[in-house]
């Protein structure tokens, strides 16, 4: 692959480093794309910390992306509400309209119809901050902005891949933290915890685990029942955590799978007028179509993660039997 | 586990849970509550608002009642006072229309007895006159042709003739 090739890279807007990279042996597209949907490697972090209890607490892409996802959005809602309240006559203006209506349709659709009109105070924060944070964290992947960086840093100030940059070091791994299952198990876990909580402050600690399962039938339905009961209470967060990141994970792939075919296409013709011609027919079309629906899908599943949430903590305290 | 895809990464995990938890600390305690309670409040403020426009409404129809009540009073009260005023110069009227009718009538009748005394007494002057003027002329007769008999006799006759003649 020439630099032509890597350009090319560029116009695709992704890393034109793995591209370059990838000259010397070819162009291997699923390492790529791995590389793309993955966290960043362990053995090299953005910020080296000392392992507590076995455990490496080692800054990674994906720590780094909650982080500035966190921030940001504290920083977002928590000053635009400061705005508002200031306010002598509180009137909402542009962003504040958004964010009363994302509040009063997460408390009115979401959390009221499923919690209870005595429990929705207790727990709409933590479903408002469940649908923004992953939301946020779906949007930002969607975003090539560390490709844009890459390319500010081989193009513009000129350093090599293995260069030691600040740059250069955050390159390396996706932008979704959401397509990490380490990410969504840690946000499924405090669902997992939610649901006991809000059972518990319903029915009381030992009501709650008596509300597993319904009382007053048979003994030997029981030897069936309590397992399953049991099994269940895992299998909610257990399918939640993969919902949301396979489906992060699969449309990522499925965009890069479709930009790959620029560099495969060149390098089986070793042409790059052909890569370009495939990419501007037939990859430009189909990626920005599935990037379409990607748009469509991160909304979703923020929103299917926090409906969910809801709808099992309702179920704690509302019991049905 | 080669695949990056499924690597356990217990850091990240924790990473995750402790990010979360403190943003879901911070914007409960600086956004969510305060602006659950904006809300609430609003919706309260609007609702009483609302209220208050339909009192007030309500009270608006009560004044313009009260105030159309009080025109038509009013209204009826002027013409009460219009018809009684009307009444008493009438009785006013009628009274003065009566004195002077009876004035009018005392005149009359007064002006009648001054005409009979008058005529009376000019009745009793010509009497009078004519008496003298026929003594004079029968006198002037007498003296040539008739006696003393003769006159008496004639002095008789006239004085019944007069009183025949006199209107009684």
């Amino acid at each position: 692959m020439t630099t032509q090739h890597a350009e090319e890279a560029q116009q695709a807007g992704e890393h034109a480093a793995d591209a370059a990279h990838g000259a010397e042996e070819g162009f291997n597209a699923g390492e790529v794309i791995i590389e793309h949907v993955s966290n960043s490697s362990l053995d090299h972090p953005i910020i080296h910390l000392p392992h507590i209890a076995g455990i490496d607490f080692s800054v990674t892409k994906h720590v780094m992306m909650i982080w500035l996802v966190a921030g940001f959005l504290f920083l977002v809602i928590t000053m635009a509400t400061r705005a508002y309240l200031k306010q002598e006559r509180r009137i909402p203006t542009g962003f504040m309209n958004g964010l009363e209506w994302l509040v009063q349709s997460i408390r009115d659709s979401i959390v009221l119809p499923n919690v209870g009109a005595k429990f929705v105070n207790t727990w709409t924060p933590l479903m408002l901050t469940l649908f923004v944070f992953i939301l946020a964290c779906n949007v930002v992947g969607l975003i090539p902005m560390f490709a844009t960086l890459g390319m500010v840093d081989r193009f513009v100030l000129g350093n090599s891949p293995e260069s030691e940059s600040l740059i250069n070091s955050v390159l390396h791994g996706g932008t979704t933290a959401t397509a990490n299952y380490n990410v969504t198990a840690a946000l499924a876990t405090i669902t997992f915890f939610s649901i006991m909580i809000a059972g518990t402050m319903a029915h009381g600690f030992v009501k709650h685990w008596k509300n597993l399962v319904p009382s007053g039938l048979a003994k030997p339905v029981y030897a069936l029942l309590i397992p399953i009961e049991l099994m269940g209470m895992f299998v909610k967060p257990f399918a939640l955590t993969m919902r949301l990141a396979a489906n992060m994970t699969g449309g990522h792939i499925a965009i890069l799978s479709i930009l790959s075919l620029v560099f495969l296409f060149a390098e089986i013709f070793a042409s790059a007028a052909v890569g370009i011609g495939v990419g501007v027919t037939l990859v430009l079309p189909l990626a920005v179509g599935i990037s379409a629906l990607e748009i469509i899908v991160v909304m979703v599943q923020a929103y299917v993660f926090t409906l969910l949430t809801s709808v099992f903590i309702g179920m704690a305290i509302n019991v049905h039997h | 586990m080669d695949n990056p895809l499924v690597q356990p990464d217990p850091g990240l995990f924790i990473w995750t849970i402790l990010t979360f938890l403190i943003l879901l600390g911070l914007l409960a305690k600086f956004a969510w509550a305060p602006l659950l309670k904006a809300l609430d409040e609003r919706q309260a403020t609007i609702r009483k608002s609302l209220d208050d426009a339909d009192a007030a409404q309500q009270e608006l129809a009560q004044l313009q009642e009260k105030s159309a009540q009080l025109i038509a009073e009013a209204r009826a009260e002027g013409q009460s006072i219009v018809a009684k005023s009307r009444a008493a110069a009438e009785v006013v009227r009628e009274d003065l229309h009566q004195k002077a009718k009876t004035e009018a009538a005392a005149m009359v009748q007064a002006a009648e007895r001054q005409i009979q005394q008058e005529t009376a007494r000019a009745i009793q002057q010509i009497r009078h006159e004519v008496v003298d003027l026929s003594l004079s002329v029968a006198s002037k007769l007498i003296k040539k042709n008739l006696t003393a008999e003769d006159n008496d006799a004639l002095i008789q006759d006239s004085l019944i003739q007069i009183d025949a003649s006199r209107p009684s």
